[in-house]
C-alpha cells in the first residue's frame, strides 16, 4: 500500500522520471503555441471588441451571442473543425499543416479569441465616455481614441489575456487531435505539450508522473501569470 | 472673429436643440454663454469645438469653413480649439501624462514610438520637462503635481488639471462648458483667474455657464440663450444693465424661471 | 518457463512466422530507392499513425529510431488507436498505418484506400480479473466460455467503448459468446488500455488487454491473467496480430508513397523484424515478429475471404 499521494508525489520529484530535454522541449512547444496563439488572438480580439463596443450595426447582439458562446466550445469540436480544416481533404489541405506546431496555433487561437474578445469587450465597454470625448476633443483622432481606451482598459484586457492563455495552454482535446502529440525519436517534442504529456501519462496509468507533469504546467501558468500582472500593473499604482 | 457659427441648427430625432444660431469669439476675447440649463449650451459647444457637425448652417475658424473642408483638414482646425468639459474625465495616469496628450498626439507616429519604447525603458519623467506642461499647470497653480497620479487628485484639481490639459498645446480657441461647477470658491478663483491669463494670451475663450455672476466676473461680452436659440447677445455691463430682449431682461433679473 | 517457452514456440510457428528461418531465406531489404548510399529520401518526413499500444510500450521509438538513422529522415508517430488512426489515414493525413484489427484494415484496403498490407508483428489479449475471481473463470482454454461465465455471473466488466482494435477484438469474443453485453455489470469507459486497467483494478472488475500493457503495469495494481493468450497457451481467439498498410498514392497524391514503402520494407526486413523480436519490457518480450516466412503467405495482401475470381 501507497503512503498516500502527497508522499508518492515527493518521492517521485526527488528521483525526477523525465529527461530534461524531454521536459524543455514540451515546455517550450507548449508555451510557444499558446503564446502565439493568444498574441494573434488578442491582435484580431482587441481592435474587434473596440469596433463591437463602439459602433453600431445590425446584428451587433447577436454577434456579442455568438462570442460569449464561443467561450464555451468544447476544445474537442474546435479539434475536429481545424482538422476538417487543414486536413488533406479540407480547404487548407495543399498547405500540408496536420500534426504541426501550425495546426496546433490555429486551433488555439480558435479556442483564446472569444474569452479574450468578450473579456475585452466587457472592459472597453466599461470606459468612461467622457475620457474618450477628453482625448477626441485633445486632438486625438480616431486611433488616438481607441489607444486611449486601450490603456484605460488595460487590467481588464491583461485578465482577458491571461483568461486567453489559460484556455490555450491548459487545453488537451484539440492540441492532441491536430497536432498528434509527437516527440520525434531524439526524445524531443515536435507537437508534444505538457497537457497531450499528460495525457499520454494518464493513458497508461501513470497518475503519478501525469500529476508531476501538472504540477509543472500549474508552475508555469503562474510563472505567466506573475509576470503579467508585474510588466502590466508595475508602471501605474492607483 | 476666430471661431463663429453662422445660422446653424441642430436637431436630436425631431427635438430642435439649436435654431438658426450665430455667435462669434474673437482673438484675446472672452464670451459668456448663459442661460439656463438644458437650453443647447453644451450642444452649442460641440458645435463650436468641431465634434458635432450642425444640420444647418457653418461653423467657421478663421475663416475656414470646417464642415465644407476635407478630413485631414478639420482634424487640423479641430487641432487647434480646446474644449474643457463639465467633468474632469482625466485619463488613469500622471498629471504630467495628462497634460502632455495633446501634444503627444501632435506628434508624428516615428516620434510616439520611440518616445512610447524611451518611457518603457525607464525616464518616465521625459515628457514632463516639456515647458508647456509645466507652463500650463502653473498657469492652474498645479505646477509641482507632475508625477502625481490622476486618481489622487481632489475634484477641483482634476478639473484644473483638465483645464491645463487643453491649454498645453496653446490652442486658438479655448472652449469651457460649466468650468466651475461643483468646485469650491477657492478652486473656482484660480480657474476664472486662468480664463482671464488665457485670453491675455490672446486665445478667444468661450464659457457656458449658468452662473449670470461668473458672467459677469470674467466675460467681455454675453450671449443669452433662451429655448433653441440666442435671445441677445452683447457686451456684458450693457446687457445685464440694459437688456434689449424682454425675455432676457427677465431671465437676468430672476424672473423668468425654468 | 521452459513449457511456456515451448507453447510459445508452438503457436509461433501455427503463425507460418518463424523468424530464424526467415531470417536466414531473406535478403536485408535496405535503402529502398536511388543506388547510391542513400537513397532519395534523406530529408522528408513519413507520418505514421499508429495504435496506443505500439506507441506506449516503447517499441516505436526504438523501430524508428535506426529507420531515422539509416535513410535520413524524421518518423512523426502518432498514437491514436487503431479506428482513428485509419480514418487518418483515409483522409490522406497519413502515409502509413500500424494497426491491430484485421477486420478494420480489411474495410480500409477494400475501400481502396491501402495498399500493400504486410503481417507485421503479433502479441496476444489476456483476460485479466481480480484476485477474487467471482465469475471462477481462472485457467479456462476458452475466451468465449469466459466471458460467457462473466455475463452469467454478472461480474463486473471494464471495456474500452473506444473502437480500438482491443474494443474490436472484445466485441468479437462477447458475439462468440453469444451475449450482447450490457446492464449494470458491463461499463464502457472510452479510455485507453491503462486507464481501463486502473478502473478494473479499483472496481475489481474484469477486463480484455493487450499484454503488453497489462505487463508493463502489473505491478501497480492487484489484477492477475484469468485467461491466457496464445503465447501462453491460450485460445488463439485472443491473438493480437499487427499489420502495416501504405496509404493508397492513386487516393491521395499527397502522401509520401516511396517512404511509407522503404518504412514497410524496413521493419518487415530480418533487421526491423529482430528488432522487434529483441524489444522488452521488464525483462518480457512485447511482441513477435511475423512477417518472415519461408512459406508463401497471401492472406496478409488481401482482405479476408477476398478471391481472384472477381469477387470481392
Amino acid at each position: 500500500m501507497s503512503p498516500g499521494p502527497v508522499a508518492a508525489l515527493g518521492a517521485l520529484l526527488l528521483q525526477f522520471p523525465f529527461d530534461p530535454v524531454y521536459l524543455r522541449s514540451i515546455v517550450r512547444v507548449s508555451l510557444y503555441v499558446s503564446c502565439v496563439a493568444v498574441a494573434l488572438s488578442t491582435a484580431v480580439s482587441v481592435p474587434f471588441a473596440l469596433l463591437v463596443a463602439f459602433t453600431d450595426f445590425p446584428g451587433k447582439r447577436l454577434l456579442t451571442s455568438v462570442v460569449n458562446t464561443g467561450m464555451g466550445f468544447p476544445s474537442v469540436v474546435v479539434g475536429l473543425v481545424v482538422l476538417f480544416a487543414v486536413s488533406n481533404q479540407g480547404p487548407l489541405g495543399p498547405l500540408d499543416l496536420v500534426f504541426t506546431t501550425e495546426a496546433m496555433i490555429v486551433s488555439q487561437f480558435v479556442l483564446a479569441a472569444p474569452p479574450i474578445t468578450a473579456i475585452s469587450l466587457a472592459a472597453v465597454s466599461a470606459v468612461d465616455d467622457g475620457v474618450r470625448d477628453a482625448a477626441r476633443a485633445l486632438g486625438g483622432t480616431r486611433l488616438d481614441v481607441a489607444l486611449v481606451t486601450v490603456t484605460e482598459a488595460r487590467y481588464g484586457i491583461a485578465t482577458a489575456v491571461l483568461a486567453g492563455f489559460g484556455r490555450a495552454i491548459s487545453e488537451v482535446g484539440s492540441v492532441l487531435i491536430v497536432g498528434g502529440n509527437i516527440v520525434g525519436s531524439d526524445g524531443v517534442s515536435r507537437t508534444r505539450t505538457l497537457t497531450t504529456a499528460i495525457q499520454l501519462e494518464a493513458r497508461q496509468g501513470r497518475y503519478e508522473t501525469a500529476l508531476l507533469l501538472g504540477a509543472v504546467l500549474v508552475c508555469l501558468v503562474l510563472l505567466v501569470n506573475a509576470a503579467v500582472v508585474r510588466f502590466g500593473g508595475g508602471r501605474v499604482r492607483r | 472673429m476666430i471661431l463663429r457659427t453662422r445660422g446653424v441648427s441642430l436637431a436630436y430625432g425631431s427635438e430642435s436643440v439649436l435654431r438658426d444660431v450665430s455667435v462669434g469669439v474673437d482673438r484675446g476675447e472672452v464670451l459668456a454663454v448663459i442661460g439656463p440649463s438644458g437650453v443647447g449650451k453644451t450642444t452649442l459647444l460641440g458645435l463650436l469645438s468641431l465634434a458635432v457637425a450642425p444640420d444647418r448652417g457653418t461653423v467657421e475658424l478663421d475663416g475656414t469653413d470646417a464642415w465644407a473642408a476635407g478630413e485631414s483638414e478639420r482634424l487640423a482646425l479641430r487641432r487647434r480649439v480646446g474644449m474643457v468639459f463639465q467633468e474632469a474625465s482625466l485619463f488613469d495616469a500622471s498629471v504630467a501624462r495628462n497634460v502632455s496628450y495633446g501634444l503627444r498626439v501632435r506628434r508624428s507616429w516615428p516620434e510616439r514610438v520611440r518616445d512610447g519604447l524611451r518611457s518603457l525603458v525607464g525616464s518616465p519623467d521625459a515628457e514632463a520637462v516639456d515647458s508647456a506642461v509645466r507652463e500650463a499647470l502653473d498657469v492652474v497653480g498645479l505646477g509641482d503635481s507632475l508625477d502625481r497620479h490622476a486618481g489622487s487628485l481632489s475634484g477641483g484639481e482634476a478639473r484644473r488639471v483638465s483645464f491645463a490639459r487643453a491649454l498645453a498645446y496653446d490652442p486658438d480657441v479655448f472652449l469651457l462648458d460649466e468650468p466651475t461647477s461643483d468646485l469650491d470658491p477657492r478652486n473656482t478663483a484660480v480657474v476664472e483667474d486662468a480664463v482671464r491669463r488665457a485670453s491675455q494670451r490672446g486665445i478667444g475663450v468661450v464659457v457656458a455657464s449658468h452662473d449670470m455672476h461668473q458672467a459677469e466676473r470674467v466675460a467681455d461680452r454675453v450671449a443669452v440663450m433662451l429655448d433653441d436659440g440666442i435671445a441677445e447677445v452683447g457686451p456684458t455691463e450693457r446687457v445685464f444693465a440694459d437688456p434689449d430682449d424682454e425675455r432676457t431682461r427677465k431671465f437676468v433679473s430672476g424672473e423668468l424661471v425654468y | 518457463m521452459s513449457k511456456h517457452r515451448a507453447t510459445r514456440r508452438r503457436f509461433v510457428a501455427a503463425l507460418g512466422a518463424a523468424t530464424a528461418g526467415g531470417l536466414a531465406g531473406c535478403s536485408a531489404v535496405t535503402g529502398a530507392s536511388g543506388g547510391g548510399d542513400r537513397p532519395g529520401v534523406v530529408g522528408e518526413t513519413l507520418t505514421l499513425t499508429t495504435t496506443t499500444s505500439t506507441y506506449d510500450t516503447g517499441l516505436l521509438a526504438e523501430l524508428n529510431a535506426h529507420f531515422e538513422e539509416r535513410y535520413g529522415v524524421t518518423v512523426e508517430a502518432v498514437a491514436q488507436g487503431t479506428g482513428a488512426a485509419l480514418e487518418t489515414a483515409r483522409n490522406g493525413d497519413a502515409d502509413v498505418v500500424m494497426v491491430h484489427a484485421r477486420s478494420l484494415e480489411d474495410e480500409f484496403t477494400r475501400q481502396g484506400y491501402g495498399v500493400n498490407r504486410r503481417d507485421l508483428m503479433f502479441n496476444d489479449f489476456v483476460v485479466v480479473g481480480p484476485a477474487s475471481d467471482p465469475a471462477g473463470i481462472d485457467g479456462m482454454a476458452s475466451a468465449t466460455e469466459a466471458f460467457a461465465a462473466i455475463a452469467e455471473a454478472g461480474a463486473p466488466f471494464v471495456s474500452r467503448g473506444d473502437d480500438s482494435g482491443t474494443h474490436t477484438k472484445e466485441l468479437a469474443v462477447w458475439d462468440g459468446a453469444g451475449v450482447d453485453p450490457g446492464g449494470g455489470w458491463y461499463q464502457e469507459t472510452g479510455q485507453g488500455m491503462g486507464e481501463v486497467l486502473n478502473i478494473a483494478d479499483e472496481q475489481g472488475a474484469y477486463a480484455l488487454s493487450d499484454r503488453g500493457t497489462f505487463l508493463s503495469q502489473r505491478s501497480e495494481i492487484d489484477l492477475t491473467v484469468r485467461v491466457q493468450g496464445p503465447i501462453e497457451g491460450g485460445p488463439d481467439l485472443l491473438a493480437n496480430p499487427y499489420g502495416i498498410i501504405a496509404v493508397n498514392p492513386a487516393v491521395h497524391g499527397n502522401v509520401n508513397y516511396d517512404l511509407a514503402m522503404a518504412y514497410i520494407g524496413y521493419v518487415t526486413s530480418p533487421d526491423g523484424q529482430e528488432r522487434i523480436a529483441n524489444y522488452e519490457s521488464d525483462g518480457e518480450q512485447l511482441f513477435f515478429p511475423r512477417a518472415l516466412s519461408e512459406d508463401p503467405n497471401f492472406r496478409q495482401y488481401v482482405p479476408a475471404g477476398w478471391s481472384a475470381n472477381g469477387t470481392r
